[in-house]
């Protein structure tokens, strides 16, 4: 399992900050895959079976994270990656400032596994991935 | 498939509510008919349609009675009346009453299905426009989020750039690059910052604060922000200590905007500090009140700052090296929200040997549940 590189994909409609976040996941030897929007991001968790996934919540829309989130957990379409890891990214801070009410749960939705506050800090990145990773 | 539009027909003509079912049905819509007002609510409920034909001259209850109580069961039920051509006085009566349209008798079958069709158009449009005052709602209540989010977005993918360089991953850099990427990173986290504050300060509405207030243990939410800065004080090397209260904790406060405060301050406090130094937070019941207590024995404030600290972009000067880095927003907002809380905040602070910040808030009424 060990040199088998776990596969990536990036769901984000900010070309920069893929750009950004790609070389830090093949630091640690990550494979890279990325989407621009929730419909691509649909097409490449069926055809690139990600080990786990990146998902940006403020796409086309406010919430297009948190739906598609709950469907990859929940849906028959994508019951081969109900158990695929998510994290939510978001330049909308957590603790402080603006935070983004995102009670998942209360709205009936099924939540991410885990998440970060853009910009990401490369170590606790990797540390987060890899937490996920081997509990999966 | 169960999309069909329903129609009940209220009419105590036999032949009247035939011909309507036989007209409709053809068309397509499911009907249910009834006799009388009584027996023509409860299909109402029944089977909710999207509109009701009520013969307005009717045995028992009249049909002005069935218009008005349609009208209570769904607002959004489209009511025609059916009305012979002596009672157009009582179809404009009707029609103020909340009646969409009314039918003379009487009525050919394309007369009917204009008047049905029209009413269903009406439908739509009333539909329309509720999901676009609910899409507006949805915009406004996150109008906040939007804002933090588009100012946010370019920053945050320069942050993201500079984490990738300054880690060395995508090439080596010079020291005296690193300099001042470093740099420039640091100016740039400052502008996130007030960012932030700015929105929060757009954000935080007295009014809303009172309507959100809750009995809150004020133990549970400070020891969850002692959790969350732990990190920080250990790479400050400060110690961060929580006294826990013998006494009463609870208080009549927003959690999240009284989060913000604590954060604030308990952030301040750890920046602020010298090397080696403590930050004590202590929970007190004094009179009617509640004391939240943060000392730090960090640089202080001089006498001089003291009655400004709390203005809008008043910032403490420093010297060239201890440059300050926040915005000077964090303790304006801090007041605001212990003001609409019915609290007060102060600070004692003497230079060289620290600052206390006190936060009183007004003590839940406990007899409310016991």
């Amino acid at each position: 399992m060990e040199n088998a590189k776990a596969k990536i994909l990036i769901i984000d409609d900010d070309p920069d900050f893929k750009e950004a976040v790609a070389p830090i996941l093949h630091s640690a030897l990550f494979e890279v895959v990325t989407a621009s929007n929730p419909t691509e991001g649909k097409e490449k968790i069926l055809t690139e079976k990600p080990d786990l996934i990146l998902l940006d919540i403020m796409m086309d829309s406010l919430f297009d994270g948190f739906s598609l989130c709950h469907a990859v957990k929940t849906s028959k379409e994508f019951s081969a990656a109900h158990n695929t890891p998510i994290i939510f990214v978001s330049a909308v801070k957590e603790l402080t400032g603006s935070r983004f009410k995102f009670n998942s749960g209360e709205q009936g939705l099924s939540g991410p596994d885990d998440y970060l506050d853009k910009p990401i800090k490369p170590e606790e990145l990797i540390a987060k991935i890899n937490n996920l990773i081997d509990k999966a | 498939m169960e999309n069909r539009y329903k129609v009940v027909i209220i009419d105590d003509e036999e032949s009247m509510r035939d011909s309507c079912r036989q007209i409709l049905e053809k068309d397509g819509f499911l009907t249910e008919t009834a006799e009388n007002g009584l027996a023509g609510l409860d299909k109402v409920k029944d089977i909710n349609p999207e509109i009701v034909l009520i013969d307005l001259k009717m045995p028992g209850i009249s049909g002005m009675e069935v218009l008005d109580q349609v009208k209570q069961i769904n607002p959004n039920i489209i009511p025609i009346v059916i009305t012979g051509y002596a009672t157009v006085g009582s179809a404009v009566e009707a029609m103020k009453k909340g009646a969409y349209d009314f039918l003379p008798k009487p009525f050919t079958p394309e007369e009917l299905r204009l008047i049905i069709k029209r009413g269903l158009g009406r439908l739509k449009l009333i539909q329309e426009t509720e999901s676009l005052k609910r899409e507006k709602k949805i915009m406004e209540e996150n109008f906040i989020t939007m804002v933090s989010h588009q100012l946010r977005s370019p920053l945050v993918a320069i942050a993201q750039y500079f984490e990738v360089i300054l880690g060395d991953m995508v090439g080596e850099v010079l020291p005296q690059q690193k300099d001042m990427l470093n740099r420039a990173k640091d100016r740039l986290e400052g502008l996130l910052e007030l960012i932030n504050d700015w929105l929060d300060i757009a954000r935080t509405n007295g009014g809303m604060i009172v309507a959100r207030r809750q009995p809150l243990h004020l133990q549970t939410l400070l020891a969850k922000l002692v959790e969350f800065f732990q990190p920080l004080a250990d790479k400050n090397n400060i110690s961060l200590d929580l006294v826990s209260p013998q006494e009463d904790d609870l208080v009549q406060g927003d959690s999240e905007t009284l989060e913000q405060v604590f954060s604030n301050l308990i952030s301040n406090a750890i920046k602020y500090n010298q090397p080696d130094g403590s930050v004590t937070i202590s929970i007190q019941e004094i009179n009617d009140q509640i004391a939240i207590e943060i000392k730090d024995t960090g640089i202080g404030i001089s006498e001089e700052h003291l009655p400004f600290i709390f203005d809008q972009f008043y910032r403490v000067k420093r010297s060239e090296s201890q440059k300050a880095k926040g915005s000077g927003l964090g303790l304006t907002i801090a007041k605001k929200i212990i003001d609409a809380h019915g609290g007060t905040i102060r600070v004692a602070s003497q230079p060289g040997e620290g600052s206390t910040f006190t936060v009183l808030l007004p003590k839940a009424e406990n007899n409310i549940k016991s």
